[in-house]
């Protein structure tokens, strides 16, 4: 097991730095001005070719790349072009805001996700559950967006319960005032994963009671206890990995869901910097959001092999 | 347990004998709700691809005077958008878009992914390391960033939208048919196949794949709406479908201001993504309960 | 004992009063449009939003606009300089006269030293504090100035390349940040770092938090990405133009709907440019909705190139004259639109006595048209492009279609090439020659209007086609090359003013573009402001409004 994971570990580095080279070369290859956060359209040519000396932008690009590379290894992802801003500092701070919103919303969908399909498995093609498919289904098919300007209609606009937009005043505090600002967005983002979750357990569920040697478990007289211990421990390795990719996805924050609540995380940072073509301000934040992935999947790796010795990958 | 694997690979060989795919069509069209799903998509498919036939309003035509009309105004049965377009027309010409927005990435990346997954789960090593790892980079990736460095290089704004979402929904696939597939790998029916002279190839067509398709197939079909949500969020940003064409994504992002004027008309594009993707979800369900030999 | 209760009786009376006093403090809560909270150190970023916001609050300029009136135009008037004129022998040196008691918020005093250092900042690139990420949005709108120079300590004089004499109005766009305070910051950078360019972009980092002006407000809070308070500036040198109001806190919401609930649930007490859908909602709950004719113009900028369909004035009058404005106006944008009928509307200094009326004429277009040999039969073709957002665009892809639909029955083919608003930018500045046009006839890009070089001058100049400026049409017309040089030398104000006239006259009597519409700047406010002005610019005081 240690050995296992200390392969996959080694692994991280050449993803890194497969994930900069494409970020890389994906980010120049867009059409679009780099400078364009500083440099108004009217620029003369003049003004365009000095600053793009001054940025560095003229250099050729494996030469930019192995700069930044050399500079990202020793903890310093630049400033962004826009803002002046240092890049680390800009990321940490929207990564901080994402990752509130989405262990809120996991917490939500997961848990939920986990009983709706564990009930849903247990008494398939009853009315349990369908009831519980029902509801899952819908959390998928809804335009989350769509869903979140609703609530924030009902539960801002008409009823005044909650606030429309916004992290709170003065930056973060564990207090009621800023945990209203979190419950709209949380809700609206846990949607999608509670109705993946719910389903996906459900197919395994389900399909694990029907298994013979299922049958034979309980003719054998083994506890209802112990049969769900082992249709846990058999669906467990599938459902971390599921809930692992939505739990990424809800960390590389969901652009149209920050910009509906005007939540400064890092879907808004990434979609600005894009927009902007910010280059350093992008490349950083793909990177630390990619280190974010591969470390995610690592875990979501070993937690498998944990949880069931017998799979093996190697 | 071995007498138990054997009894399971003869019923399923048995199964087999009698046509399978026979026998799973059958069952489907004796389940009420897989029917009425497959009916309402097979409705709302057909309206869409015969939408010229049908006599119904130019979907381009507009008019500023006929802003937002509610739902049942004469002439225009659901409404108008905020041009002044027939509601009703635009809906369904707008399915033609959104069906194949939704349904070929999903597609391709279920085939594509599927493929990759169970090869890295069955194979196990290197092989499956340089698959998985491969796939890291390219999760990593927001989807938007894609399609703009794709715009790069394809000015078609359809098309752009195809690739990246393909692209984008590989990963996810890849990873979860891999984690099912080292799951049933070490299961002991699967054992007893190979010792009993089984094949790579034929283990993982019959019993691997048969194993893995179903929660795959259930996790690909949730998608279908992400996948629609995500193409309307590329098209109004400028990439992907342009405007002035009907598309249920684009059409509810462009008509949300109008929530505050309109909310019933506003939400009609939503709906009809609402309504595909509960019909697509049922039906999958329903298909996955008729390929269940077992119960 | 009884003395004892006395005291306490009073002294919990004054702390009531002091506490309530202190809760009393007015505070106006502003939903920006903007994505990001504008920089904060001194030449702002995004736009005129970002002036409006943190360059005009916390900062002023040697010259600066006239923003009390709501009925007449905004021109420039004096701000940190009480007077400049041009040396009659060497019409590139200009001599200003700088406001005397005028303190930065540090305390430190305003002189002509802070003058050429803030003109140093973008322009001198061996000084020790040059910023090039301020260079952009200021040495681009003031393209001629070189160099300045103190005279004494209220005296400066500035020279520029060639004699220009619209460096007054350019002026505005170069705002005073304060030296001393500056010079600490730079101070406090670690030892550690050794680059004086590092040096220098770490105290314009620190600068942007802790900012120091000389204008009206100052900042309290800076939360980058989410907030920016400001207070009102005590000392500030025009009593008449202390705020009112306390506080103002400035909090970014791109999203419209999100501006609507937020303003409509009592998060915040000011929205700039609520979705014209929402409207009826905004006004039914009691808030009052601001507008006034700004000077930008939404336009479609005709390519001239050899073989371009607009080459024929008659085929551009005739699009002139087929946009039903009014109906896009109240139709299609809930009345958030002025008309446009030529860069500057009658009552402008700038507007002249333009021949060619642009209105809603459908029939003389259709004429038009067909002395120009094109018909039912015989329709044009023509391309556009245009994006699908972006700042200051207002509704691109509606108007577009509306325009497309509109131009469609005087016998014109409209296609529309929707792109990403940052292409659109980019290929802006390359022209209608270069491949990234795709073909297009025509761009449309909105620009705003506010001083003679960017309303007119960057566009009909034929020495301003790129690479060098916008002229992405390629207008190269003898006659307008010949009225841009008689404006660059009239220096007498009056003079400057019968010069862009002339200029703006023949830019409406050749139909140099589609003038489709200005925008009106629509915000929605509390009805607990007031005594807010909202004059016919892209900026805003906001000192004069009162909260309730």
């Amino acid at each position: 097991m240690l050995t296992y994971a200390f392969m996959r570990l080694l692994y991280v580095v050449p993803v890194a730095l497969g994930v900069s080279i494409v970020c890389f070369a994906l980010v120049h290859l867009a059409p679009g001005d780099p400078l364009v956060s500083v440099l108004p359209p009217d620029a003369s040519a003049q003004l365009q070719a000095e600053m793009r000396a001054i940025y560095g932008f003229d250099r050729p690009w494996p030469v930019q790349f192995g700069m930044w590379l050399w500079r990202a290894l020793h903890g310093d992802l630049g400033s962004s072009i826009a803002t002046g801003r240092p890049v680390v500092e800009e990321v940490t701070r929207a990564v901080g805001n994402t990752v509130m919103l989405a262990l809120l919303a996991a917490l939500i969908g997961f848990a939920v996700g986990l009983l709706c399909g564990f009930l849903a498995g247990y008494f398939r093609d009853t009315w349990v559950d369908r009831a519980v498919t029902t509801f899952a289904i819908t959390g998928v098919s809804t335009p989350h967006y769509w869903l979140g300007m609703v609530l924030v209609i009902i539960f801002s606009v008409l009823l005044n319960w909650l606030p429309a937009v916004g992290i709170g005043p003065g930056g973060w505090a564990w207090d009621w005032e800023h945990i209203r600002h979190l419950i709209l967005p949380a809700v609206t983002m846990s949607v999608i994963p509670m109705g993946i979750v719910t389903r996906t357990v459900r197919a395994l569920v389900g399909d694990l009671l029907s298994q013979e040697f299922v049958l034979a478990l309980r003719a054998k007289g083994l506890s209802e206890a112990r049969v769900f211990r082992h249709v846990a421990k058999n669906a467990a390795p599938t459902a971390i990995a599921v809930i692992g990719l939505q739990f990424g996805y809800l960390l590389g924050g969901s652009i149209l869901i920050e910009t509906v609540f005007s939540w400064p995380g890092t879907g808004l940072l990434l979609n600005n910097a894009i927009f902007q073509r910010d280059l350093p301000l992008l490349q950083g934040t793909i990177l630390v959001l990619a280190m974010f992935f591969v470390v995610l999947n690592l875990i979501v790796d070993i937690l498998q092999a944990a949880i069931d010795p017998r799979i093996k990958r190697g | 347990m071995s007498a138990i694997a054997e009894d399971v690979v003869r019923i399923a060989t048995v199964a087999k004998a009698r046509g399978y795919w026979g026998t799973v069509l059958r069952r489907l069209t004796r389940d009420p709700v897989s029917v009425g799903c497959a009916v309402v998509l097979l409705v709302i498919a057909l309206a869409a691809i015969f939408a010229p036939y049908l006599g119904l309003a130019d979907p381009f035509q507009g008019s500023m005077i006929r802003r937002l009309r509610p739902i049942g105004t004469a002439g225009y049965p659901l409404g108008t958008d905020d041009l002044g377009r027939d509601m009703l027309t635009r809906l369904i010409y707008g399915g033609r878009l959104s069906l194949v927005l939704g349904l070929v990435p999903v597609a391709f990346a279920f085939t594509i992914g599927t493929t990759l997954g169970v090869l890295a789960g069955y194979v196990g090593g290197l092989v499956n390391q340089v698959i998985m790892r491969v796939m890291d980079v390219v999760y990593a990736f927001p989807s938007v960033l894609l399609a703009i460095g794709i715009s790069g290089a394809l000015t078609g704004g359809i098309l752009n939208s195809l690739i990246s979402l393909t692209i984008v929904f590989i990963p996810p696939i890849v990873r979860v048919s891999e984690s099912v597939t080292t799951s049933v790998r070490n299961l002991d029916f699967v054992d007893a196949a190979r010792a009993s002279g089984a094949g790579p190839l034929t283990i993982m067509r019959v019993h691997v794949l048969g194993n893995v398709l179903g929660p795959i197939f259930v996790y690909a079909t949730s998608l279908i709406s992400v996948c629609m949500i995500l193409a309307a969020g590329l098209s109004f940003l400028g990439l992907g479908t342009k405007p002035p064409e009907p598309e249920w994504g684009l059409m509810l992002n462009q008509l949300r201001t109008a929530i505050y004027a309109n909310p019933w008309v506003a939400a009609l594009p939503g709906a009809m993504i609402f309504i595909v993707s509960i019909c697509f979800n049922l039906l999958s369900d329903g298909v996955r309960s008729a390929m269940d030999v077992r119960s | 004992m009884q003395n004892l209760v006395r005291i306490a009786a009073v002294a919990s009376l004054a702390f009531a009063a002091a506490t309530s006093a202190a809760l009393a403090q007015s505070v106006v809560r502003i939903g920006m449009t903007a994505a990001d909270i504008p920089r904060t150190l001194g030449q702002p970023d995004q736009g005129f939003e970002g002036n409006r916001f943190t360059g005009n609050t916390m900062y002023e300029g040697l010259t600066t606009w006239d923003l009390s009136s709501a009925d007449k135009a905004s021109v420039v008037i004096p701000g940190l300089a009480t007077e400049w004129a041009v040396d009659p022998n060497d019409k590139t040196k200009w001599i200003f006269k700088l406001r005397p008691g005028v303190k930065f918020h540090d305390g430190a005093s305003f002189n002509a030293d802070a003058v050429v250092w803030n003109v140093e900042k973008v322009l001198k690139q061996d000084a020790a504090h040059f910023d090039p990420s301020q260079v952009g949005v200021t040495a681009s709108r003031m393209p001629n100035l070189r160099s300045a120079k103190k005279l004494d300590d209220m005296t400066v004089e500035l020279t520029t390349a060639a004699p220009d004499a619209l460096l007054p109005i350019n002026l505005t766009n170069l705002f005073m940040a304060s030296p001393a305070h500056w010079q600490k910051l730079a101070d406090a950078v670690p030892a550690s770092v050794t680059d004086p360019k590092e040096r220098a972009k770490q105290a314009w980092d620190a600068f942007s938090r802790n900012a120091s002006g000389t204008g009206p407000w100052k900042m309290d809070k800076f939360v980058p990405r989410e907030r920016l308070e400001l207070v009102k500036n005590a000392g500030y040198w025009d009593a008449k133009r202390v705020p009112k109001v306390d506080r103002m806190v400035l909090l970014p919401m791109p999203e419209p709907n999100a501006r609507t609930a937020a303003l409509l649930s009592g998060q915040v007490d000011w929205i700039e440019n609520p979705a014209p859908d929402a409207l009826p909602q905004i006004k039914q709950r009691g808030f009052v909705v601001y507008s006034n004719e700004q000077p930008h113009v939404w336009p479609w900028q005709f390519s001239r190139i050899d073989g371009s369909p607009w080459n024929d004035v008659r085929v551009r009058k005739a699009a002139n004259l087929c946009v039903d404005r009014n109906a896009m106006k109240d139709g299609l944008l809930g009345g958030l639109m002025a008309p446009a009928s030529g860069t500057f509307e009658p009552g402008h200094p700038w507007r002249g006595n333009p021949k060619f009326q642009i209105k809603y004429d459908p029939d003389a277009g259709r004429k038009l048209m067909a002395e120009a040999g094109f018909s039912k039969d015989k329709r044009l073709k023509v391309k556009t492009q245009t994006s699908a957002s972006g700042s200051g665009q207002m509704l691109p892809v509606p108007m577009n279609e509306f325009v497309q639909q509109s131009l469609a029955e005087c016998f014109f083919d409209v296609e529309l090439d929707v792109i990403e608003w940052n292409t659109l930018f980019t290929n802006w500045r390359k022209g209608a020659k270069d491949e990234s046009a795709r073909g297009a006839h025509a761009t449309n890009v909105t620009y705003a209007a506010m001083d003679p070089f960017f309303a007119m001058i960057r566009f009909l100049d034929s020495k301003m086609a790129p690479p060098v400026s916008n002229n992405w049409g390629f207008i190269n017309d003898p006659e307008f090359d010949k009225l841009v040089a008689v404006v660059r030398t009239a220096f007498d104000p009056a003079e400057r003013d019968k010069a862009l006239a002339a200029l703006h006259e023949r830019s409406v009597d050749e139909a140099a573009f589609l003038y489709v519409a200005h925008d009106v700047g629509p915000r929605a406010l509390s009805p607990k402001i007031k005594n807010f002005v909202q004059p016919k610019s892209w900026f805003v005081d906001f000192s004069t409004m009162t909260m309730n």
